[in-house]
């Protein structure tokens, strides 16, 4: 073996690469050569300092990134083909997120604190996660101060007739950040829409939540409102303006139990002029032959 | 699939075969997943800490390739092991990061820490040259030379190079992970640790 070529395997040798010829044959040549011994002392020497500028992920960042992500998988649909598709276009109900992804709501707080705040300091000090340094005072003893704001947990219990209850379900059902407790919220809301609070929560939710999950539980909620002129109008818009093939579908089907049928009508016939599905526009079509209005002339 | 919630919920979750844990999670078993995730979560987030030197944009990366695990393990057909196909979606992302970063010119060389922005090097351990001025000295100019060679090298030299050298992989599943040959990717890191003792010459 050559020292051009020994220098050439040199790095694939201190890596146990070579296969077992090219291995025996480096040794060989090795043994014969002080220069190419001198470049692997000098090549180990270089892998040891690599190891030495290896850097870690700070402190708290890996149960931050897990906290995200379970948030962020609330708000997924679950993936898997022609089950995703009839779930997702044609299912009436969405399940409440797994327990495990319910269970982060409460730490997606401490994620965003910590990739928006750089919050590793209080926990290396030994302080809540969740915690923030807002003031640091030297003091003349020699002493500093510090002042720490910190977050804590507080446990409301009771039922949906409870006014604090009420109040924190339908403040939760706007929780941006986490579609698995606005789901949860809604869900739970929509069993007592006879409060007015309520209802224009669940409208907002229908209108305005970026979820179709969250949507489609705000639209279950408010079906039995439908033959109110109010919310009949929203599911006009909704059928009309919802990215969701399965949210319009459902609208659909919810309409169609109110036997409005006048008054429907026109608004059927828009939806065959914009929808883009094919499902729904098939949906659209039954419905309008149900009223024995026609399909094409609109 | 109650076997596996259950085992996922007392921990013994980690000593279940990959495979099987693959197989629920593709069946719809959130904590199988989550049992997944958590197999190599740990080596995709410092990989791509290492890569970006930025929490944030290492969380984007660990994120977003979850994220697609997520949405496509229904269409893993065990054709290369879960690693290697986690890795191709990690490597891909984190290429894709260190690519816009060329072309943008915004490699600072810093890394983010606790206190603020520090170059990369600096940020290692001090202690290992404290007290002695000349030690102290050579280390600092080392560790300048280091971070410079490092980002002198072409992405997908730097993946290669870290990959095999702090991440263990052989070669033949780095070339898997990177849709390459175990040639090519032997050729990387050969062209990766030469520019590395050409810049470090005065040293090594």
């Amino acid at each position: 073996m050559r020292c051009d070529e020994a220098r050439r395997l040199m790095p694939l040798y201190g890596y146990g690469e070579l296969a077992p010829a090219d291995e025996e044959r480096f040794e060989a040549h090795l043994h014969d050569c002080n220069a190419c011994q001198r470049a692997l002392d000098g090549q180990s020497r270089l892998n040891q300092w690599l190891d030495d500028v290896a850097l870690a992920p700070p402190e708290g960042m890996l149960t931050a990134s897990r906290v995200e992500l379970r948030s962020r998988l609330a708000g997924e649909p679950r993936p898997g083909g022609f089950r995703a598709w009839v779930r997702d276009t044609f299912w009436f109900r969405v399940g409440a997120a797994p327990l495990w992804m319910q269970g982060a709501a409460a730490l997606v707080l401490v994620a965003a604190g910590f990739f928006g705040g750089r919050g590793f300091g209080p926990s290396e000090a030994g302080l809540a996660v969740g915690s923030e340094v807002r003031y640091v005072q030297p003091q003349n003893s020699g002493r500093v101060q510090v002042v720490v704001y910190e977050t804590h947990e507080r446990v409301f219990t009771g039922t949906l007739q409870d006014e604090p209850i009420r109040r924190l379900l339908v403040s939760a059902t706007r929780e941006v950040s986490n579609p698995a407790l606005r789901v949860q919220s809604v869900e739970l809301l929509k069993n007592d829409c006879r409060s007015g609070e309520i209802r224009s929560a669940l409208i907002n939710a229908l209108q305005h939540d970026p979820d179709p999950g969250v949507r489609l539980e705000a639209l279950d909620g408010l079906k039995e409102f439908a033959a109110e002129p109010q919310v009949r109008n929203v599911f006009s818009h909704v059928l009309l303006g919802d990215s969701s093939p399965g949210v319009r579908m459902q609208v659909i089907r919810v309409l169609l139990q109110q036997r409005q049928e006048d008054e429907m009508v026109g608004v059927f016939q828009e939806l065959m002029r914009r929808e883009p599905d094919v499902y729904v526009r098939q949906q659209c079509t039954r419905a309008l032959q149900a009223m024995n209005a026609s399909a094409e002339e609109y | 699939m109650e076997q596996v919630a259950a085992a996922a919920v007392t921990g013994t979750v980690q000593r279940m075969d990959e495979a099987a844990l693959i197989r629920a999670a593709q069946k719809g078993d959130e904590r199988a997943f989550e049992a997944l995730v958590r197999l190599y979560d740990q080596n995709v987030l410092r990989l791509a800490y290492n890569l970006l030197r930025s929490a944030e944009d290492a969380n984007d990366v660990y994120q977003e390739a979850y994220l697609r695990v997520y949405r496509n393990l229904h269409a893993f057909r065990f054709d290369c092991s879960f690693q290697t196909w986690l890795y191709r979606i990690v490597t891909n992302l984190c290429l894709d990061a260190l690519r816009r970063r060329k072309v943008r010119k915004e490699e600072s060389g810093t890394v983010e820490t606790a206190d603020g922005a520090l170059d990369r090097m600096v940020s290692i351990e001090e202690e290992r040259a404290h007290g002695d001025p000349q030690r102290e000295l050579l280390s600092n100019e080392l560790r300048e030379r280091i971070g410079e060679a490092l980002q002198a090298l072409t992405p997908r030299e730097r993946m290669v190079f870290e990959l095999r050298h702090y991440h263990g992989m052989r070669l033949r599943a780095i070339g898997e992970s990177l849709g390459t040959s175990e040639e090519a990717a032997k050729n990387c890191l050969f062209r990766a640790t030469q520019k590395m003792r050409a810049a470090l010459g005065d040293f090594v």
